[in-house]
């Protein structure tokens, strides 16, 4: 057995950026974005800075740092898909103007923490995964480049460790409904998992337990 | 939250469809005897000529028709009722024939798959006898088929001395509701709208009434390429909205966006539907202030304004303890699919105090046959080439309707389109003079905290702003000259506003000597010397004509004009 803890100590990460879309499933086409930032694309942008197959993130908690504004664009997206037969794919021919009502000047800050997995081998201690997390966010380095749901979002970041003081949360409170958690590919077929959002003074708790299958 | 809301709406919409069914237009029932035989024909189409349309009638929800031909169930167009096309020169007549024959199949094996077994409504037996008999034959000689055969309109039946349609009947109901159930067999998953587990719709009703859609409707929730899904899911299994939630919130919405809906509004090319939480006078006065007034009939709108202002004076209440929602959602179309042009949520107490404080922005000195407010249909006009509500700038309108419920600051856009009109047509209207006094006064309220004074609602002599003095001098020059040439046809605005608004030093040492040959003309001597004295206050201090103004200070030249021309008419009236 190992001698360590499976579970890591929480970590908070502060990103901000231009422009955000956290799609909604249900208007993913023309899209429109939920309120804030999803427990997913927290968790995505956590796995942009350190991701192994050894830790799985958890995401608790998310603060909304700046007000929720909206904007709305127009944007070429693709319309089609590519058979893997083709040579290819001339996007000219495929181009679809859609709308997105996306949002604008965001700011965030995450709580998570991650968790060991089966995959986890005789070396891999909650220790190694910590100090590679703190050592990699400090610097800014990343995988790939966080982003703010969509790709064409990029993200900055900077991590807030014990002992700094954390960003004030905006003072709103609002139920916001039914939002994607997560996707669940443990099934033969992958479900999405919801669960209930609600905003109390700037602040989303996320709590598994409350999580639908 | 959006399709959230608009479930919960749902609920309190009276006498609206029920589950598996929808209001559809009819325009003609064949009326049965019980044993089947043809009875009679009803055209119940109301409207003149061309524009003949059906009455919305309850009916079983419609199928989605793609090319695979599907019928309704106890309803449906001539050609699956009675299997006769329209003739059609270009098409070959034989697979039409062909396919019209197809088609009516169907629309049997609907009825009958649906009431398989024992038929214990005789008004479904009705119908089947009818369809399989001779009998259907007679309509054809009947004098009104030739317009039901030009008009393609929707057929369905009724018994003889019934009130209602042979599918509005119980047991058509109860059939109805049952299928409806069993339709799928995905099994259940959990609805991202209630967080129920239900079984997911794969299609959504579609959703009508969105100005410059498909008139079949389009969809909101619609995956209608390929490249839309994720994960290897097909259409609406990408987002899991449970059949119950999906028929609450498509029949919603249509409730709101359906013809005469008192609860829709058009800004611009965004179909603007509004609803509160619960019934809310709100609901009521919403569309005469932001909607497109009739014609000429200013005093509807003016009313509904008056209701907003006196409100609370009037109620014992303060509109901002009114923790009422309020909701609005702006829809334009693009293709056979909705998007989402705006959305707000606030509350009804936000909302009023809001558009008051857009009201008291944009009021200005006007003459005295103009309205005291303007709708947001009229400030958009002026601000777009020939009036037409069709040229307004496609963002404009929901920007600026947002602006206001939010009560945020004017989209810039408005500001400088208002002015490229005013250059364009040299001319300063009521309308275009609010708007930019509107925006001047919204901005330097948000951004400067009241430090500086903005401009008012009629002429302010103590305003130092160089663009207002300079808007001032500018429309005394111009009616020194009109007087000094009583008719004249182009005056100096037509030739020389663009430029005296954008580069005042070019222009105005220019104007000012022209003023001195102007004066010279003026028969009444006192007036030249009245008009001198008021160029003296005006230019007493500027030292310079600057060479360049800013777009502001452009608005604010504009204003300055303005202001200093109705003050000339104010004094006649006072005169006269």
């Amino acid at each position: 057995m190992r001698g360590s803890p499976v579970r890591s100590n929480d970590f908070r990460l502060m990103v901000w950026g231009r422009n955000a879309c956290f799609t909604r499933p249900e208007m993913k086409v023309e899209r429109v974005s939920y309120d804030i930032m999803t427990p997913s694309a927290a968790r995505g942008m956590l796995e942009a800075i350190l991701w192994k197959p050894a830790i799985r993130w958890k995401v608790t908690q998310i603060d909304v740092l700046k007000p929720i504004k909206w904007e709305l664009v127009r944007r070429n997206e693709l319309g089609a898909v590519m058979s893997p037969r083709t040579t290819g794919l001339f996007i000219e021919d495929q181009r679809q103007q859609r709308a997105g009502l996306l949002l604008r000047d965001v700011a965030y800050t995450i709580h998570a923490y991650f968790e060991l997995t089966d995959r986890a081998g005789e070396e891999d201690t909650v220790v190694k995964f910590t100090e590679m997390f703190v050592r990699r966010a400090e610097k800014g380095q990343c995988f790939h480049r966080p982003y703010l749901g969509c790709r064409e979002f990029a993200a900055d970041f900077r991590p807030i460790f014990n002992g700094q003081t954390l960003p004030a949360p905006i003072s709103a409170s609002q139920d916001l409904g039914w939002m994607l958690y997560d996707i669940d590919f443990s099934g033969a077929q992958t479900m999405p998992r919801f669960f209930r959002a609600s905003l109390d003074k700037g602040r989303v708790m996320i709590d598994e337990k409350e999580v639908r299958p | 939250m959006i399709l959230q809301v608009l479930a919960k709406y749902y609920e309190r919409i009276p006498n609206v469809a029920q589950e598996g069914f929808q209001k559809q237009p009819i325009s003609f029932v064949i009326v049965l005897k019980k044993d089947g035989h043809f009875a009679g024909l009803q055209d119940i189409r109301e409207g003149e000529g061309r524009k003949k349309r059906g009455q919305p009638r309850l009916v079983p929800k419609a199928v989605k028709r793609t090319v695979r031909p599907t019928a309704n169930l106890l309803w449906d167009n001539p050609a699956y009722v009675f299997g006769r096309v329209k003739p059609d020169t270009k098409k070959d007549i034989r697979k039409l024939v062909q396919r019209a024959k197809g088609q009516q199949a169907l629309f049997l094996d609907r009825i009958k798959s649906t009431f398989s077994g024992n038929l214990a409504d005789e008004g479904v037996a009705a119908v089947i006898r009818f369809l399989e008999t001779a009998e259907c034959e007679k309509i054809f000689d009947h004098p009104l088929w030739s317009e039901i055969e030009e008009s393609g309109g929707s057929i369905s039946f009724q018994l003889e001395g019934d009130l209602e349609l042979v599918c509005q009947r119980d047991a058509v109901r109860s059939a109805v509701i049952r299928n409806s159930k069993s339709e799928d067999s995905v099994g259940t998953q959990i609805c991202l709208i209630t967080g129920n587990h239900d079984t997911p719709a794969r299609l959504h009703t579609a959703i009508k009434g969105v100005w410059g859609a498909q008139s079949s409707g389009a969809n909101i929730v619609s995956f209608n390429l390929e490249a839309f899904g994720s994960f290897g899911k097909t259409q609406g299994y990408n987002a899991p909205v449970g059949n119950k939630a999906e028929f609450a919130y498509t029949t919603a919405l249509n409730a709101l966006l359906a013809k005469g809906s008192r609860q829709r509004i058009q800004v611009g090319d965004t179909s603007t539907v509004f609803w509160a939480e619960k019934k809310h006078q709100i609901e009521d006065w919403f569309a005469d202030i932001f909607g497109e007034p009739p014609k000429e009939d200013s005093d509807k709108d003016n009313a509904a304004i008056k209701a907003l202002f006196t409100s609370p004076e009037t109620g014992a209440e303060s509109v901002l303890d009114d923790n009422t929602k309020f909701y609005v959602l702006g829809l334009s179309p693009n293709a056979s699919r909705i998007a989402i042009r705006f959305w707000y949520a606030g509350t009804v107490g936000t909302v009023e105090q809001n558009m008051r404080q857009h009201f008291n922005d944009i009021s200005i000195q006007h003459g005295r046959s103009q309205p005291a407010y303007l709708s947001l249909f009229r400030l958009l006009v002026s601000t777009c080439v020939q009036r037409k509500s069709e040229n307004i700038q496609p963002n404009l309108a929901g920007d600026f309707m947002k602006a206001i419920l939010t009560g945020t600051p004017y989209p810039r856009t408005l500001l400088s389109s208002a002015m490229r009109r005013i250059r364009a047509e040299q001319d300063v209207t009521y309308p275009r003079a609010s708007l930019i006094k509107a925006v001047l006064v919204r901005n330097a309220r948000h951004y400067q905290k009241g430090e500086r004074k903005e401009v008012g609602m009629a002429l302010d002599l103590n305003n130092k702003n160089i663009g207002y003095r300079l808007g001032c001098l500018f429309a005394v020059l111009e009616k020194i000259q009109e007087e000094a040439n009583p008719g004249i046809n182009a005056t100096i605005r037509d030739r020389f506003y663009g430029s005296a608004s954008s580069t005042p030093v070019i222009v105005f040492p220019h104007l000012m000597k022209l003023k001195n040959h102007h004066l010279a003309k003026l028969e009444n001597r006192g007036r030249a010397v009245n008009f001198e004295k008021i160029i003296g206050e005006i230019v007493d201090d500027i030292k310079d004509f600057p060479g360049h103004l800013n777009l502001d200070d452009q608005g604010r030249f504009a204003v300055g004009y303005y202001h200093r021309r109705q003050d000339f008419f104010k004094k006649k009236d006072a005169d006269e």
